[in-house]
């Protein structure tokens, strides 16, 4: 039980700072949307300071599982399922990137945690384009740098397409988000490379 | 804020290389190397122990047997299970001496023949 109202105030805050950003939610409004007294969630988390470290311990936990599902098949459709859950992630704490310089003053240790995900995530996009030149499926680099320019454009396709379509006041969708990484590397696509992408791509759309 | 385990980033560019050299290093197998699982005329010429495990309720006896001659050449099966442990071990002392060929222990097994690298 104790267990469950701590999940269920660390999510309601999350849709909170979501909806009205993190630094205009109280603690009355958290504890409304949760269902419980401002006096429960005192004794759950002291301050609004501890509800937003618990809120970036729960994000870290959960980014940290998707940096797992690296290469666990030999085929784009690796990359594929790793995005759905990029999009997944990005979606659910889109306040996140949007407050992050608000958090940078309020807790620097989240501002150098994200920067070590950061440096993670951009090492896995550039081994991923090592990974499929030795295979293949897209063509060698053509230049030398050219493809450290290139994870640094898909790692920001990655990490600010939700916060634009937000800005910007655009819908959300999973297959945009999607065509916008594939998007980035598509020009490098050898043909065997195409094939592989239209199968899964086939796939997903029959399934 | 819990403090996690972090590798540095140039060990972690180093994980990720031996992960991609992984798919490229891992091939698949040839339909001959399972040939000792399916001629097991060898398992006559065996050492062999028993081994009685608590599973799914039951308690299951399985014979380990490996080649006196080649002893990195073993292979474990389950035989059967009892529901009374001390019945399951009755019936696995019999089933081991029934397998075993050398059943009053006189092999020698040659440590020469294991090729254990020295690290």
């Amino acid at each position: 039980m104790h267990t469950t109202t701590k999940i269920r105030i660390i999510e309601s805050a999350i849709q909170l700072f979501n909806e009205h950003g993190l630094a205009n939610v109280r603690l009355q409004q958290i504890a409304d949307d949760a269902g419980i007294s401002v006096g429960n969630l005192a004794y759950h988390f002291k301050n609004k300071e501890a509800i937003v470290l618990a809120v970036y311990e729960s994000l870290f936990q959960e980014f940290a599982q998707i940096l797992t599902h690296y290469l666990q098949q030999p085929s784009l459709a690796d990359l594929e399922q790793q995005l759905d859950l990029y999009y997944t992630f990005f979606s659910k704490y889109r306040f996140y990137l949007i407050d992050l310089f608000e958090a940078r003053r309020s807790c620097p240790q989240v501002v150098s945690q994200w920067q070590l995900f950061v440096s993670k995530m951009t090492l896995q996009i550039r081994k991923r384009l090592d990974y499929c030149t030795q295979r293949g499926l897209i063509t060698p680099e053509p230049a030398p740098g050219a493809y450290d320019t290139l994870t640094n454009n898909i790692w920001m396709t990655i990490v600010f397409w939700v916060p634009q379509q937000v800005l910007r006041g655009l819908p959300l969708h999973r297959n945009q988000f999607k065509c916008a990484v594939w998007g980035q590397i598509s020009p490098y696509f050898t043909p065997k490379g195409r094939d592989e992408l239209n199968l899964i791509l086939a796939a997903q759309h029959v399934g | 804020m819990r403090p996690s385990f972090s590798l540095s980033s140039e060990l972690y560019a180093q994980v990720l290389e031996q992960l991609g050299n992984l798919h490229f290093t891992e091939t698949l197998g040839y339909d001959a190397d399972l040939n000792f699982f399916r001629n097991d005329l060898w398992l006559c010429e065996t050492a062999v122990i028993h081994k009685v495990t608590s599973r799914k309720g039951t308690w299951e006896i399985a014979l380990l047997f490996a080649h006196h001659l080649t002893p990195l050449c073993f292979l474990s099966r389950r035989i059967t299970h009892h529901t009374c442990s001390k019945r399951a071990g009755l019936i696995a002392d019999l089933m081991r001496r029934l397998a075993a060929k050398d059943q009053r222990g006189t092999l020698r097994i040659d440590l020469s023949r294991f090729f254990m690298p020295p690290n």
